[in-house]
């Protein structure tokens, strides 16, 4: 049986103009060279990041190369493997998150960390070794190393595990490296696409949590999304009476006011506790200022996290397959991504949008 | 037997914030759990410096500082079974705690929200807690810690806070074989962490700005030492270090923390238990700092008594000295401007001479 041959192309940005960060045409990809260890996926899905937001407005301190193609929550069929891998062959479902390539030889990489690669490739917007752009998900089909492609268990539907991809993995991992489990009291700051996926896979997980939001038009979903608590951030006392009881908080805030000062989570924290931003703000908004006295207190750690592993996937896609774990998504045409990314910087989506793939038929 | 005349050299004037003038203290009310002891030694501490400036906010006055405290008990209550009169204990930074909530529970007990420190507080019958340059005073047991015989009092002094301050976090972290910590600001605090690290077995990376110090640093037993005036020390050391334990409690806003961090391994933890002054915060963070390694910046306060036993049988077992300089009490204000001045090698104790 001969596989199809992908015919890259996609909705991409051609000019760094900020005006037009949001204004897609369809663009011709040229993938990275196949090599032994490759997959290419043929799409179906892709999620839409606060990620794709930061890097089309330059937000993150970098201009875009252009033409970009974003989007790294990718799901869809295996439709060529490379002569030396073990784990896939064509038709396999499976998704691509934010990144694509590592060394494969440094301590990270070596410990399974591998996205903590000094030398990582991300799914777009980076260079590989040979001089190609990376091109990401608002596409017909994506090409990358069997390390960076999970096989999607069966049990979850695609459309539901494009945005674990990334927005989940980006939650599962700190809560996993931080200890989540039954027992445990998590808080959730900002429940949007990351935030929600916090809510339920630290229930998931058997842990108590709270929510905190800013929008009371959430509340009735957050407590369906399975929340134990949900807590208003207008009040400005809200955290007095939390003083010393969460474990772990996970902070999807993607920008930090100054007048909230970041004393007020951490006190929330229980002793060692840790407050673990997951938002990556603009490159021109640091967290609000620390004094010791906020951190000795009560010995808690302020951390950061960044995506997951390959092993944090698959074990996150078995737990989401095994507990029925469903995020809260909305579809939209792929020819919609505009609108989708617009909705994103706008904080209108409920709580992540999808789109599917519209420029070419796999069916 | 007599009873101990409580005086101490205090704080009565913040203007003159190291000239002390000798004073009677209020102990606190004396209690069934409680240990009294006529103190032999106390060291100095960068809190003393701290609290006195009133650097830390406005102080209690009159005020008596000093919690690295050695001396001999002399009286115990009716439920005290741990020590008898006569023998050898210390106190430390802290003096109470409320024993009824989640951390005391857990052998956190420094981490109490209602935790009572040895000077500068309140019992919640209104005593003042008066510190260590003192003739004696008055602990509940928890806060008090045997010395073992082969540790001499001037020696054990400066581990009540500056030892145990920064054995907390090597321990709580698991400084040990295999493991590079990093130990930034080698002062009192800092070479101690030097000292413990290694009898813990650790690789250790020392950074200074003084040069003058590199030569004790190397006795000291550091692997490495690095002169953070060099631009771009940080660079060589991308990725390397498992812990950094930072007893700095002054910080250039020139040098963004980010690059102290770029030296962390993936989940690696940089702990501060350096204390500025209340209007110094941290440099700038941006979560980027933390993506990078998935990195965690953390602050540890003081360390519980189980640390503290831990680590007087590590002192013991490894024969671990500090480097002090000893001085009679009452020039406790040269030694806490040379402490301020970043003079002091490494650490004074001050030899009680009010009785």
């Amino acid at each position: 049986m001969s596989t199809p041959e992908i015919e890259f192309k996609g909705y991409g940005i051609t000019t760094t103009d900020p005006a037009k960060w949001s204004e897609f045409e369809v663009v011709p990809i040229k993938p990275k060279h196949f090599g032994p260890r490759d997959v290419d996926v043929a799409i179906k899905y892709c999620g839409v990041c606060g990620s794709d937001v930061h890097t089309l407005t330059g937000g993150w301190g970098s201009t875009p190369n252009v033409p970009l193609v974003v989007g790294h929550e990718i799901v869809g069929n295996v439709t060529r493997v490379g002569d030396a891998v073990t784990e896939f062959k064509p038709g396999d479902r499976v998704g691509v998150g934010a990144q694509i390539g590592s060394c494969g030889e440094c301590r990270a990489c070596k410990a399974g960390d591998e996205n903590y690669c000094p030398k990582m490739i991300h799914t777009y917007n980076n260079f590989y070794p040979d001089g190609v752009l990376s091109q990401g998900g608002f596409s017909t089909g994506i090409r990358a190393h069997e390390q960076f492609v999970f096989k999607i268990p069966d049990g979850l539907e695609l459309r539901d595990a494009a945005t674990m991809t990334c927005a989940g993995l980006t939650v599962f991992s700190p809560l996993k490296v931080n200890g989540c489990g039954p027992g445990k009291t998590v808080g959730v700051i900002g429940i949007g696409g990351l935030g929600h996926y916090a809510i339920l896979f630290a229930k998931a997980m058997g842990a108590t949590v709270y929510a905190f939001s800013h929008s009371a038009s959430k509340e009735a979903d957050i407590q369906k999304m399975g929340a134990d608590f949900v807590v208003s951030t207008h009040d400005p006392d809200y955290y007095q009476p939390l003083q010393g009881t969460i474990d772990i908080i996970i902070s999807t805030i993607d920008h930090y006011s100054p007048d909230r000062p970041l004393k007020s989570y951490l006190s929330m924290l229980a002793t060692h506790g840790r407050f673990i931003t997951c938002g990556l703000p603009d490159a021109d908004n640091p967290l609000p200022p620390v004094h010791p006295f906020d951190l000795t207190y009560n010995g808690c750690y302020i951390g950061g996290t960044h995506m997951g592993s390959k092993r944090e996937a698959v074990e996150m896609l078995q737990l989401a397959a095994d507990k029925g774990v469903k995020p809260w998504v909305q579809e939209l045409p792929m020819s919609q991504a505009k609108q989708a990314i617009e909705g994103v910087k706008t904080g209108k989506a409920r709580y992540r949008y999808v789109l599917k793939q519209d420029l070419v038929s796999y069916d | 037997m007599s009873a101990i005349e409580f005086k101490g050299y205090a704080l009565t004037d913040p203007s003159r914030w190291n000239d002390l003038k000798v004073t009677s203290i209020k102990p606190k009310n004396f209690s069934s759990c409680d240990v009294e002891i006529a103190i032999t030694h106390c060291g100095v501490c960068g809190s003393d410096v701290h609290t006195l400036t009133q650097g830390w906010g406005e102080s209690k006055l009159p005020l008596v500082v000093g919690h690295e405290i050695i001396g001999h008990v002399t009286r115990v209550g009716d439920k005290v079974k741990e020590f008898k009169k006569g023998d050898r204990v210390g106190v430390g930074a802290q003096i109470g705690s409320c024993m009824q909530c989640r951390p005391c529970k857990s052998d956190y007990e420094n981490y109490c929200p209602n935790g009572i420190s040895t000077y500068n507080s309140e019992y919640p019958d209104g005593v003042v807690s008066q510190g260590g340059y003192a003739t004696a005073i008055r602990a509940h047991q928890q806060f008090v810690f045997p010395i073992p015989d082969e540790i001499e009092s001037r020696d054990a002094a400066s581990m009540m806070c500056a030892g145990l301050t920064v054995y907390s976090p090597l321990k709580t972290y698991g400084a040990g074989p295999g493991k590079k910590v990093g130990i930034m600001g080698i002062g009192g605090l800092g070479h101690y962490a030097v000292l413990w690290a290694k009898a813990m077995g650790a690789e250790v990376y020392a950074f200074t700005h003084d040069k003058s110090k590199m030569d004790d640093i190397k006795k000291m037993g550091a692997d490495h030492i690095i002169n953070t005036e060099e631009p771009d020390f940080y660079k060589p050391l991308a990725n390397t270090l498992d812990l950094i334990v930072s007893t700095r409690d002054v910080y250039s806003p020139e040098t963004p923390l980010g690059s102290y961090l770029s030296m962390l391994f993936v989940h690696g933890k940089f702990i501060t238990v350096g204390i500025p002054d209340t209007n110094q915060p941290l440099p700038s963070l941006h979560p980027f700092d933390l993506a990078s390694n998935g990195c965690l910046v953390g602050g540890s306060s003081i360390g519980s008594k189980k640390e503290a036993l831990d680590m007087l049988e590590l002192a013991r077992k490894k024969n671990v000295r500090p480097w002090i300089e000893e001085m009679p009490m009452k020039n406790a204000g040269k030694a806490l401007q040379n402490v301020k001045d970043n003079k002091v090698r490494y650490r004074y104790v001050l030899t009680q001479d009010l009785n």
